[in-house]
């Protein structure tokens, strides 16, 4: 087939030899003609046609950092020459992962792959070694629950790692999901429940990766385990040991909203459950052994050990699942919504504890009250139980979200959960005004769109278009927007704010993606291997990402993915074979599989 | 009626400075920040939203943008990057050569070549008539009076004619844009005594300029510096005009300073020169986010204006001291600055002068003929109470 060769960047650092692909690229069979034009070339279709008649060209092959840019033009110019519009094939470099010191050799190979019309991903196979039996996940959200539960079910081992005290992740602090309104802990609790008790599955609970060693399907993995102080085994969360704690600080589970003490439990139905101590606030701890101590004497079956020490683990595992989820973002910089300088302005994961049935009110829906605190001898702003609920609520979307200044990204749950606030405020509150201000509405799931409309019939004001200010005049919350729709600029008296947050990538995802050699995308999310043909897996063999840590997704399509996990690490247990890494494919095997697969 | 639509309206934007209008998702958020939008004129977010859906005859009649004074919170606001505050200087500008019948402006805004070319050409046929009328009947020693190389009643004679030529242009200018605004633009009906009523905001905003002193309501200052430092060279600018146009024989008359003349000549340099300065420092160091971008108009109109205000300054300095050669030279250099400023002025930013004010009456007159139009019309409600 005569082939033409185009090189077209959209963005370059001048890292990438083009020159070099394209002297590899003028051996390759076939290739009849080879172009570079450079960094954003202005392309007509008449010209790149009359340039496909002149040389009799059949197939054109756009290479490049993100060639389906230049697309569109090629398909014309093909068209206006006379062939197969169909035959344009591109060789994308930055799809393809030809990034370090793989760079020129991968490109290359995208450039053989594309000049044969194979897909990459066919040719590129890596090669396949004996497999360890162990997994390991690491993070035991509702993804990692999922994923071991299923792997642990068909009668593999696996080891769950998890960084705070109990499993459970974001899910456990939620009280509905959307947009059944199920209630999230009757989904998730029994999922706990059978974590703990599996025979399969190794709970490793306050530990952290520190290092990875090995080839896929035989890895070696460090896992620190930071003390617990308090034997799980014996632990009977008789609770004793709480009742003559001095210490008291913010409960991480509850988004600070509540207290705790310095030994705890981060909820009722913590799976392992067991009491544990935190060692940063811990006076016996912390005073190295010389004040305190009260709760070693108390405990009746003396299970707790203030002296223990972490300790190191060393397992041998053959796959290993990302499930280490995201974070809020941090609000506090972004200054027109007042957060943090007006009490009554929440972050949708702290509303979300206050709606929470097993919140610091009980679920009951209040505004802060104000508190005087003598030991800091501050008036500070605490919910209580029978605080007074607040009679206008605004809920505003998209903050930090789909901003050029904070996440460029839709954070995607946003606004699903934000009409379940409206329905939960509704329903909680009578003769409450409920107002969410949006830009667009994404509801985009089975049933979503159904509840957006419940929620709108129930009375809720849906107002099209984003708040930009809360501001507090004669101590009243006053939010404005444009009410884009009725044409009007609006400002509406509430008495609380809650904002729609956007999500991010959480806290040790930099640190895994160094350890494990896994690229994340510029957003800071993992990087799958494709993200329409292998969502799951990436570029490291035996390596898989399941749910938030790969991209903002709902509890449906987490546990979706949770489950397609397990099928894959699955499939390589079952067939004994652990997977290679796609980087370490060299040009010549791509190159002699592409000419098995090529298409005439 | 139909409305047509102007596909290539953004396009054509690109030209005057607004360059990002098609990132706009329409959250509202630069509305909302913004101090002037309110019930009756919201914008800047249906200014965008009429851009992208390339309502130019809608546009044309809209008042919006002449009530945006730039304080440039819209963009700083806009999650997308969209830029509103300049899209609404972008819209200015398209709106003065929209106002402008001859198609001159239109033709400055677009090419930097076309203007930098017509801003020399008028200088050489200045500096050439000058050059020819002190030559041939004058010395270039003598300043004023009998026998001077300029003297005063001629320079009289040849700034009443360029003021003529510029208010008839502004004048034409701002009946087109009463036709647009007023007639064009508003379906509701509007009784003649409004226009009579409203008549006090004319002037009121003419010399006040009061809101652009209400911009950046936040911000930390009581004084709005740009505002304070417009009103300088704004007044500079006027009391030059009426003493150049008026007083000119009694300015240049000399060697003694007449201090009922001359006082007023120095204060005006001061406000101007301030003025020039502090425009020009902003625009380079772009701390603010209304000088990022500066079009070439712009440079065009400040660069000329400073040249003035330093070669008016040094030919009074040089002619106050005795160096009539030089002071005559220097006054030609200075005349050869000021006919392209003052024939170019109808065409260009500078003619907002008269737009705003103008802008600032209609929006009143406008408001309370629809607060008229729209009494006993029900509002929508937002409660259940």
């Amino acid at each position: 087939m005569r082939t033409g060769i185009f090189f077209c960047q959209v963005e370059s650092d001048g890292k990438m030899n083009i020159d070099a692909i394209a002297k590899y690229a003028a051996n390759l069979p076939g290739v009849e003609s080879v172009q570079d034009y450079g960094v954003k070339p202005d392309l007509t279709a008449k010209h790149l046609s009359l340039l496909i008649i002149k040389d009799k060209l059949e197939r054109v092959v756009v290479a490049g950092d993100m060639p389906g840019f230049y697309k569109p033009v090629f398909t014309k110019a093909m068209y206006l020459s006379g062939a197969n519009p169909n035959e344009v094939r591109l060789a994308s470099f930055q799809e393809h992962g030809a990034i370090g010191d793989i760079a020129l050799e991968r490109a290359k190979a995208t450039v053989a792959c594309a000049n044969l019309g194979v897909p990459f991903s066919l040719a590129a196979v890596p090669a396949e070694g004996p497999v360890y039996p162990g997994t390991l996940v690491i993070g035991a959200g509702i993804a990692g629950i999922q994923a071991s539960l299923e792997i642990a079910n068909a009668g593999k081992k696996v080891y769950l790692l998890e960084r705070t005290g109990t499993i459970g992740g974001h899910m456990a602090m939620f009280d509905k999901t959307f947009p059944t309104l199920d209630c999230a802990a009757c989904i998730l609790t029994p999922k706990m429940v059978s974590v703990g008790q599996h025979d399969m599955i190794e709970l490793m609970t306050c530990s952290e990766l520190i290092e990875v060693t090995g080839d896929p399907g035989a890895y070696k993995v460090k896992i620190y385990q930071t003390p617990r102080y308090i034997d799980v085994e014996a632990c009977v969360s008789c609770g004793l040991c709480v009742d003559v704690c001095p210490v008291k600080v913010h409960s991480e589970f509850d988004v600070n909203l509540s207290k705790r003490k310095s030994v705890y439990i981060p909820f009722p139905q913590a799976v392992p459950n067991s009491y544990l101590i935190d060692g940063n606030s811990c006076r016996f701890i912390q005073s190295e052994g010389e004040k305190c101590g009260v709760c070693v004497t108390k405990c009746p079956k003396d299970c707790i050990d203030l002296k223990e020490q972490g300790k190191i683990a060393e397992i041998e595992i053959g796959n290993i699942i990302i499930a280490t989820g995201y974070e809020t973002l941090d609000i506090s910089n972004i200054e027109q919504y007042g957060y943090g300088k007006y009490p009554n302005v929440l972050t949708a994961l702290e509303f979300e504890r206050l709606t929470n049935a097993s919140g610091s009110t009980g679920g009951n829906i209040v505004t802060k009250t104000p508190r005087f605190d003598r030991k800091t001898q501050q008036e500070e702003w605490v919910f209580e139980p029978d605080g007074i609920p607040p009679k206008s609520v605004a809920i505003i979307h998209c903050v930090g979200s789909r901003s050029q200044k904070y996440n460029s990204y839709c954070s995607r749950v946003c606004c699903m959960y934000s009409l379940k606030f409206a329905h939960l405020i509704k329903e909680k509150i009578p003769n409450v005004d409920c107002f969410e201000f949006y830009i667009d509405m994404r509801a985009f799931g089975k049933g979503y769109e159904e509840f957006a409309d419940r929620i709108r019939q129930e009375g809720t004001f849906v107002v099209r278009g984003h708040s930009a200010s809360v501001e507090k005049r004669n101590g009243q919350l006053i939010v404005t927007g444009e009410d884009i729709i009725n044409d009007r600029l609006v400002d509406f008296n509430v008495d609380m704010v809650v904002l729609a947050t956007g999500l991010v990538p959480s806290q040790g995802t930099k640190n895994i993606s160094n350890m494990l050699g896994i690229r994340q995308d510029v957003d800071g999310w993992f990087s799958e291997l494709d993200y329409n043909g292998n969502p799951t897996d990436t570029e490291r063999g035996g390596i898989f990402v399941a749910g938030m840590c790969q991209g903002p997704k709902d509890i449906p399509d987490t546990v979706a993915q949770a489950s397609a996990v397990a099928a894959g690490v699955l499939k390589s247990l079952s067939s004994g074979k652990g997977v290679g890494h796609l980087t370490s494919v060299s040009l010549s095997k791509i190159e002699a599989r592409a000419k098995k697969y090529q298409t005439v | 009626m139909a409305i047509r639509v102007n596909l290539r309206l953004i396009d054509e934007l690109v030209r005057y400075g607004a360059e990002d209008v098609q990132y706009c998702y329409h959250c509202g958020d630069c509305s909302t920040v913004c101090p002037h939008a309110d019930a009756v004129f919201r914008f800047p977010r249906k200014s965008m939203r009429q851009l992208q859906m390339g309502l130019e005859q809608r546009i044309e009649t809209t008042l919006e943008p002449w009530l945006c004074y730039y304080c440039g919170q819209c963009s700083e606001q806009c999650p997308r990057e969209a830029d509103p505050g300049e899209t609404m200087m972008g819209l200015r500008r398209w709106l003065i050569a929209r106002y402008d019948i001859t198609g001159i402006a239109r033709q400055f805004f677009k090419s930097k070549t076309v203007e930098i070319i017509s801003v020399i050409v008028v200088g050489i046929i200045t500096g050439a008539l000058l050059l020819y009328y002190g030559f041939s009947q004058g010395n270039l020693s003598i300043y004023d009076g009998e026998g001077a190389f300029l003297p005063s009643s001629f320079i009289h004679t040849f700034d009443l004619i360029i003021g003529i030529i510029m208010v008839f242009f502004l004048i034409v200018n701002a009946l087109n844009m009463g036709y647009l605004t007023m007639r064009k633009g508003c379906d509701y009906p509007v009784p003649w005594w409004i226009y009579i009523k409203k008549l006090l905001v004319l002037p009121w905003h003419f010399f006040t300029q009061k809101r652009y002193a209400e911009c950046e309501n936040k911000r930390e200052t009581k004084i709005f510096m740009p505002w304070f430092i417009h009103m300088g060279l704004a007044f500079g600018y006027m009391i030059m005009l009426i003493l150049v146009m008026v007083f000119i024989e009694k300015l240049q008359y000399g060697p003694e300073i007449d201090w009922s003349v001359h006082i007023f000549g120095y204060l005006a340099s001061v406000g101007l020169i301030i003025g020039c300065i502090y425009f020009i420092r902003s625009r380079f160091r772009k701390h603010h986010i209304q000088y990022k971008k500066t079009h070439s108009t712009d440079w065009v109109f400040v660069v000329l204006l400073l040249i003035i205000t330093v070669t008016g300054i040094a030919q009074h300095i040089l002619h106050r001291t005795g160096i009539i050669e030089w002071a005559n030279i220097i006054y030609v250099v200075h005349l050869i600055c000021v006919a392209p400023w003052f024939l170019r002025m109808p065409f260009s930013k500078w003619s907002h002068l008269v737009y705003r004010p103008l802008a600032m009456y209609f929006a009143a007159v406008r408001r309370e003929a629809l607060e008229r139009q729209e009494e006993g019309l029900p509002s929508i409600s937002y409660s259940y109470k």
